[in-house]
């Protein structure tokens, strides 16, 4: 230790950068008292009702209803979304065209737009008398105030999340491989069948689990535009907050459980999918 | 003799724009459609109504309470991811990719759900809501709730930026900063601030885009008191639900601003500093 | 049935990348494309493969005017610098990809594409990797995966764009002495671009010395050697 008394090597710490403990305490703290035990209270409040309990308040025709609706929606909303975000990647990173850069910068709109603003704009687009909704009426089709208005929202909430996924995979790929598949004698409609889709598989499938994550749990701009009738057009996370509203803060709770452990299931699913995609590159 | 074929990896250009074209009408509708939608209604009845409209003092209240919950929520948000990402970035202990998932937990989880874990806590059936209530101290139903969701929705934003670029840069820097002598505050400002400056504006940029935007979670703790406890999305929420539609997208209408400021901006720092940035945003 | 290449030409946006490069192979021969970055050999060997197409010129093989069909139906085998092999697939299923894709009528059975892999794994000196990916092998190993995958195809030219340029020396020795063997075996006409002289000039029967698009010096190694034709040919081989 040298005489000016610099502390490199503190006694207490085995580390040779300063603020560890600092660092880390701080973030513990955090943590804990600002999400840890909050969850705590989540996972312990539907425990007051009781296994059976808890399985009676979730098992109501209407809160099955709402769960159907947000994770059957949400799943609809991400394959549709997986669709078209790999449509749009290939077109974002194969082709050139002036107005790319701006188009590809609004992609992010619905991560940075608002909710609430998103729920009343596309509300008023989708309605029987708005700009695309008046359109569709024509044809019978309402979107507004239906389950299909729920569909729409989830669609416009995780477009992101799949196009984000799978451009920079597609963009790393690069020209090589199809090159080579072609010199093999492939067409391209082998090349893209063998070579291209299969490599874009665990990055299509991380963004729609993204996707089926964001619009699970989504609240803000589904409810204007979603008709909000219970066991019809009510998202779960939408019945939460009625419960609450009526002081059953036990079965608001559980349902809110079983969103958390849905949440969970997927984060552990994307995790796993990351690493095994990550041993085969 | 040159009759010109296609290269391996190039599509035929009825492929081009069919793809185009789908893409373009997608986002078009999708997307760009909502958001001409909200100018158009917000200036329907003029700028003069829309003046009028903004100078509301609910509005102004909304306004005024949504400014002080992002500007409580993204610095503390801010020291909070650099904390996580130094203690993560520059130190080995157990237990460190637990912490990164914990981290990210807010991201998966339901914005009600956020706004939900609070009332279970505060309300007045929550944990501590009798003794809030003995002390007359309002957690739910009053700021600190709304700020206390805020944190909550938009904590990772800051953190899941720097972490990854952090540990990108190493600790190279930093152990020859020690080495020579500087404290661990010093070597902060001096060594790692300097490397992680764009993005950690990135970072504060999206935290506090989300912070001025949320409203899932907000809902949940707010009340929804006129004028005292709505910020400018659940005060989009009331005037839309009074029918009050000029009013809604007017205020829609500046939360729109806001978000393609952020866009904006995102899209700049992404393009003149994308390897400064986290790698997991370069595209 | 000679390799005969006349007066091709490409230019990229405004760059000419070749400036008319013509030569004359025999079939069976093996040829080597020499010069600095820059010269135009790799865009020359691009264009054989039907990666590129010239911007003027032509060439002929196996009486057929080879810029007048795509890639796909040249049957020449590429191996590329960085490989390009298929990462999603094993070795096997890599080197059996030119089999399988090929139409039905042509296409061998599953047992005979089985036993044509393990030939080429056992001619590219790496028996038993069928069931390994990509990830799990070296650089030298991923390359002769690449060549086996090209010869797969039973390819009429084969084309080797600086296939050795990310490997360590010892490696692309090696390496070069399984290529010729291999290229004697087969008798397949070959094209190889590289930087490297001394590869150059170890491998090839005949070597083109290239600069700025343009072939400055074809000849057999020895009698290039002896005789550079242009102060930029005596220099680089030189260096």
């Amino acid at each position: 230790m040298s005489a000016t008394g610099l502390k490199l090597f503190p006694l207490r710490s085995r580390h040779m950068l300063p603020g560890f403990r600092l660092s880390l305490g701080f973030t513990l703290f955090y943590l804990t008292s600002l999400v840890l035990i909050p969850l705590l209270a989540l996972v312990i409040r539907p425990a007051e009702l009781g296994f059976g309990g808890f399985w009676t308040a979730i098992s109501t025709p209407r809160v099955l209803a709402s769960l159907r609706l947000s994770f059957g929606m949400a799943l609809a909303a991400a394959v549709i979304d997986s669709f078209f975000g790999v449509i749009i990647a290939w077109v974002l990173v194969r082709y050139r065209f002036p107005g790319k850069g701006l188009l590809d910068a609004v992609i992010d709109l619905p991560f940075a737009l608002p909710t609430a603003v998103a729920g009343i704009a596309l509300s008023t687009l989708y309605a029987p008398n708005g700009w695309i909704g008046s359109l569709l009426i024509e044809h019978g089709i309402r979107i507004a105030y239906t389950p299909y208005g729920v569909l729409v929202a989830m669609i416009f909430i995780s477009l992101p999340f799949t196009v984000r996924t799978v451009q920079p995979v597609m963009a790393e790929l690069g020209l090589e491989v199809e090159e080579a598949a072609a010199t093999l004698g492939a067409t391209r409609l082998q090349t893209i069948a063998r070579v291209i889709l299969p490599m874009l598989g665990p990055a299509v499938l991380t963004g729609m689990a993204m996707a089926f994550a964001r619009a699970a749990g989504e609240y803000g701009s589904i409810i204007f535009i979603a008709g909000n009738i219970p066991a019809v057009s009510e998202i779960a996370p939408l019945l939460i907050i009625t419960k609450l509203e009526q002081y059953d803060y036990a079965g608001a709770a559980a349902i809110g459980v079983v969103m958390l452990a849905a949440s969970f299931v997927m984060l552990l699913a994307l995790n796993g999918l990351q690493s095994w995609a990550a041993k085969r590159r | 003799m040159k009759k010109r074929f296609l290269k391996p990896a190039e599509d035929p250009l009825w492929l081009r724009l069919f793809l185009g074209s789908v893409a373009i009408a997608f986002i078009a509708v999708l997307l760009l459609l909502p958001l001409a939608l909200v100018f158009k209604e917000a200036f329907a009845n003029g700028v003069s109504a829309l003046w009028t409209a903004i100078k509301e003092p609910d509005t102004l209240a909304s306004v005024r309470l949504s400014l002080i919950a992002a500007g409580i929520a993204v610095p503390l948000n801010t020291v909070f991811g650099i904390a996580a990402a130094w203690c993560i970035a520059k130190f080995d202990f157990p237990g460190k990719t637990f912490l990164v998932t914990l981290i990210d937990l807010p991201f998966s989880v339901s914005p009600v759900v956020a706004g939900l874990i609070y009332v279970l806590v505060f309300g007045a059936q929550g944990w501590f809501g009798r003794s809030l209530a003995d002390h007359d101290i309002h957690i739910l139903f009053a700021v600190p709730g709304i700020v206390l969701a805020t944190i909550f929705v938009t904590f990772p934003f800051v953190a899941r930026e720097l972490i990854p670029l952090m540990v990108d840069q190493g600790r190279d820097e930093e152990e020859a900063a020690a080495t020579l002598g500087a404290t661990g505050f010093q070597t902060f400002l001096r060594v790692t601030l300097p490397n992680i400056k764009w993005g950690l504006l990135y970072g504060v940029l999206l935290c506090n885009a989300r912070a001025l935007g949320e409203f899932g979670a907000v809902s949940v703790v707010s009340g929804h008191i006129r004028g005292v406890t709505n910020t400018m999305p659940l005060h989009v929420q009331l005037l839309y639900d009074n029918y009050d539609y000029a009013g809604a997208f007017t205020v829609a209408a500046l939360l729109a601003m806001l978000a393609l400021l952020t866009l904006v901006f995102k899209s700049l720092l992404e393009w003149r500093y994308a390897d400064e940035l986290a790698a997991a945003h370069r595209h | 049935m000679p390799l005969t290449v006349d007066s091709v030409a490409k230019k990229f946006g405004r760059f000419p990348a070749l400036n008319g490069a013509s030569f004359v192979a025999p079939q069976g021969s093996f040829v080597s494309l020499l010069g600095p970055s820059g010269s135009g050999k790799t865009t020359l060997l691009r264009i054989l493969g039907g990666l590129e197409f010239a911007d003027s010129g032509s060439v002929r093989f196996a009486d057929l005017n080879w810029l007048d069909m795509p890639a796909r139906t040249r049957n020449a085998g590429f191996v590329f610098q960085q490989y390009a092999l298929f990462k999603h697939m094993t070795v096997a299923d890599n080197i059996a990809f030119g089999l399988k894709v090929r139409p039905r009528n042509r296409r061998p059975s599953s047992a005979d594409i089985c036993k044509r892999v393990t030939e080429l794994l056992d001619l590219v000196q790496l028996p038993g990797l069928e069931a390994r990916y990509p990830s799990q092998l070296s650089g030298g190993q991923r390359q002769r995966v690449a060549l086996a995958r090209a010869l797969a195809i039973e390819p009429r030219m084969l084309l080797l764009d600086e296939p050795f340029g990310a490997l360590d020396a010892k490696v692309r020795k090696e390496l070069r002495t399984d290529l010729r063997r291999i290229h004697d075996h087969a008798g397949v006409t070959t094209v190889f671009v590289t930087h490297d002289q001394e590869e150059a000039f170890a491998v090839a029967d005949l070597v083109a010395v290239m600069k700025d698009g343009r072939i400055e010096q074809y000849g057999a190694p020895a009698d290039v050697r002896r005789n550079p034709r242009t102060p930029f040919v005596s220099e680089f081989l030189s260096a």
